[in-house]
C-alpha cells in the first residue's frame, strides 16, 4: 500500500485523531470521582486556611482533616436578599442552582466554630474575574464580622508568577486585621497600587499592598471582594452592633 | 528433490537480548555522555521553571520520564505505518495525549502538586526532549528499545533538575522537600535565605555552572 497516498494519509489522521480521543474520554470519565473528590477537600481546606483552623500546607493526613472540617465547621445557606439562614436549603442544593439569580440570592456561608460550639469566624465565598480566570476563594471575618481573619484562592487561572502571586502565602497574610467597616460604613477592603502607606491610618486599615505586575488582577480582586461583602450586608448587618 | 532436503526449517531470528549493547547505551547515554540538558541544553525552559522545590522537580521528572517512554513506545509501534508528510503532527498527537492522561492523575491524586505545578505539565507537550527523542530516535528503532532510551532521557533530565532543585530549596527557603534543614539558631546569627534562588535568574545561574562542571568532567566541547 502506499503510505503516501492523499487517501491513506486522511485515513491514518482520523484513525489517529478517533483512537486518542476515545483514549481520553475513558481516563477522564475514570478519573473524574478522585478528581472531584480531591477538588473538593482542597476548597475544604481552603476554608479552613481562611479561618486559621489549619496552615497552608497542613502536613496532617486527609481524613484527619477531613474530620476537623466536619467537627468545626458548619456550611449554611444564606438567603442574601434577607440576610436570613435558609435551612430548609443544603448547600448541595444550592450548588446544583442553574438560574443566574438563585445563585446570587442563595449562598454558602462556612461558619467556623470554637471548641465550645459559638460562632468563631464567619468564611464568606468570594469570586469575580481577574486578568484572564474568574478568581474563586474565601474571605474570613472575625466574629465582629469586621475584622478580616484571613483570604484564600483556591481556583484561578491567573498568570503564574504575577497574577498567579495571589496564591503567595506572604501577601495573604497582609490581609489579616484589617478591617471592613469604617465609622459603621462598609468599605471593604482594597488592594492598593504600590505600598500602603503606614501615615495614613484609614489606608492601613483597609488596603493591602499591590502585586507588582499584577494591576488589573488585583483590581479585579478589590472589586470582587467589595461587591461580595455589599452582598453579604444584610446578614453581616446582624454582628455588627454585637 | 527429496522431502528432507526440502523447505529447509525456518528457522526463528535469533532473539534479540533484553539488555544487548544497543539497549544499555540507549539509557546510559542520555544519564551522562549525552545529557539532554547538560550536552544538548534541552527542556531549559522548565527546568527553570519548577525548580524552587524538590518535590515539583521530581514528580516532572517522572511525568516527563513517562512521556518520552510511553510515547517513545507508541510512536515506535506504528513507525512504519506513519506517513511522513503528517508525521510531526502525528507525534504532536500522542505527545499530547499522553501529557492529558498524566495530568488527569495528578489532578485526581496529588492535587495540591498539580495546582502548584499549574501550566507546567501541560507544557510538558513542547519540551524539546519528548519530540526530539520522537524524531531521532523511536521513528528509526523498535519498541522496547525505544522505550529504554525515552527512560534513559527521561532520567537524564530529572537528575539535573533534582540537582538544581535541591540547591535551590536549601539556599531559597532553607527547607528540603518541606522539612526545614537550615537549623534556627542560623536564622538567629543573622542567616537570611537567598531571594534570588527562589527566582528563576538563579535556576538559570546554577543550570550554567552545572552545564559547566559536567562538560568539563564528560570532556565535552563545542565545535566550531
Amino acid at each position: 500500500m502506499n503510505v503516501n497516498s492523499n487517501g491513506y494519509v486522511l485515513g491514518f489522521a482520523v484513525v489517529v485523531c478517533v483512537a486518542m480521543s476515545a483514549a481520553l474520554a475513558v481516563t477522564a470519565n475514570l478519573l473524574k470521582p478522585a478528581q472531584d473528590a480531591a477538588a473538593e477537600f482542597d476548597r475544604q481546606k481552603n476554608v479552613m486556611a481562611a479561618a486559621g483552623l489549619v496552615t497552608e500546607g497542613d502536613p496532617r493526613p486527609r481524613p484527619e482533616l477531613e474530620a476537623l472540617y466536619r467537627a468545626r465547621v458548619v456550611e449554611q445557606v444564606v438567603d442574601v436578599t434577607t440576610g436570613e439562614v435558609d435551612a430548609q436549603k443544603t448547600p448541595a442544593e444550592v450548588a446544583a442552582m442553574r438560574k443566574p439569580e438563585d445563585r446570587e440570592r442563595y449562598r454558602v456561608v462556612a461558619v467556623a466554630k470554637d471548641a465550645q460550639g459559638n460562632d468563631e469566624v464567619f468564611v464568606l465565598p468570594i469570586s469575580g474575574k481577574g486578568l484572564w480566570s474568574t478568581l474563586y476563594g474565601y474571605l474570613a471575618l472575625e466574629k465582629d464580622a469586621d475584622t478580616v481573619r484571613g483570604i484564600t484562592f483556591f481556583k484561578h487561572g491567573e498568570t503564574p508568577g504575577l497574577g498567579g502571586e495571589v496564591d503567595n502565602p506572604e501577601w495573604k497574610a497582609k490581609w489579616k486585621g484589617k478591617t471592613v467597616l469604617d465609622g459603621g460604613d462598609l468599605v471593604s477592603v482594597a488592594v492598593k497600587k504600590g505600598r500602603v502607606d503606614p501615615a495614613i491610618a484609614r489606608e492601613q486599615a483597609h488596603m493591602v499592598d499591590g502585586l507588582s505586575g499584577a494591576t488589573i488582577t488585583c483590581n479585579g480582586v478589590t472589586k470582587f471582594v467589595k461587591k461580595d461583602l455589599l452582598a453579604f450586608k444584610p446578614y453581616l448587618q446582624k454582628f455588627w452592633t454585637k | 528433490m527429496t522431502a528432507t532436503t526440502a523447505a529447509p526449517v525456518v528457522t526463528a531470528r535469533p532473539k534479540a537480548p533484553l539488555f544487548g549493547k544497543a539497549e544499555v547505551k540507549a539509557i546510559k547515554d542520555p544519564l551522562w555522555d549525552n545529557n539532554p540538558i547538560a550536552l544538548q541544553v534541552l527542556g531549559i525552559c522548565s527546568a527553570l521553571a519548577v525548580t524552587t522545590r524538590v518535590d515539583k522537580a521530581i514528580v516532572m521528572g517522572l511525568g516527563v520520564t513517562l512521556v518520552t517512554a510511553l510515547s517513545n513506545v507508541m510512536i515506535s509501534c506504528i513507525r512504519n505505518l506513519i506517513p511522513n508528510k503528517i508525521r510531526i503532527i502525528v507525534q504532536l498527537v500522542v505527545v499530547s495525549s499522553v501529557v492529558i492522561v498524566f495530568d488527569q492523575f495528578l489532578r485526581a491524586y496529588m492535587y495540591d502538586l498539580s495546582k502548584q505545578l499549574s501550566v507546567f505539565v501541560g507544557l510538558i507537550i513542547t519540551n524539546c526532549i519528548v519530540m526530539g527523542r520522537l524524531e531521532a530516535y523511536a521513528m528509526s528503532n523498535p519498541p522496547w528499545r525505544s522505550f529504554l532510551d525515552g527512560i534513559g532521557n527521561g532520567l537524564g533530565y530529572m537528575w539535573i533538575l533534582i540537582v538544581v532543585g535541591t540547591i535551590r530549596e536549601i539556599l531559597g527557603s532553607g527547607t528540603l522537600l518541606g522539612f526545614h534543614v537550615v537549623p534556627q539558631a542560623l536564622y538567629d546569627a543573622g542567616y537570611v535565605n537567598n531571594g534570588l534562588m527562589v527566582l528563576a535568574p538563579g535556576a538559570f545561574l546554577l543550570l550554567g555552572v552545572i552545564v559547566w562542571v559536567q562538560r568539563s568532567i564528560s570532556g565535552y566541547s563545542e565545535k566550531h
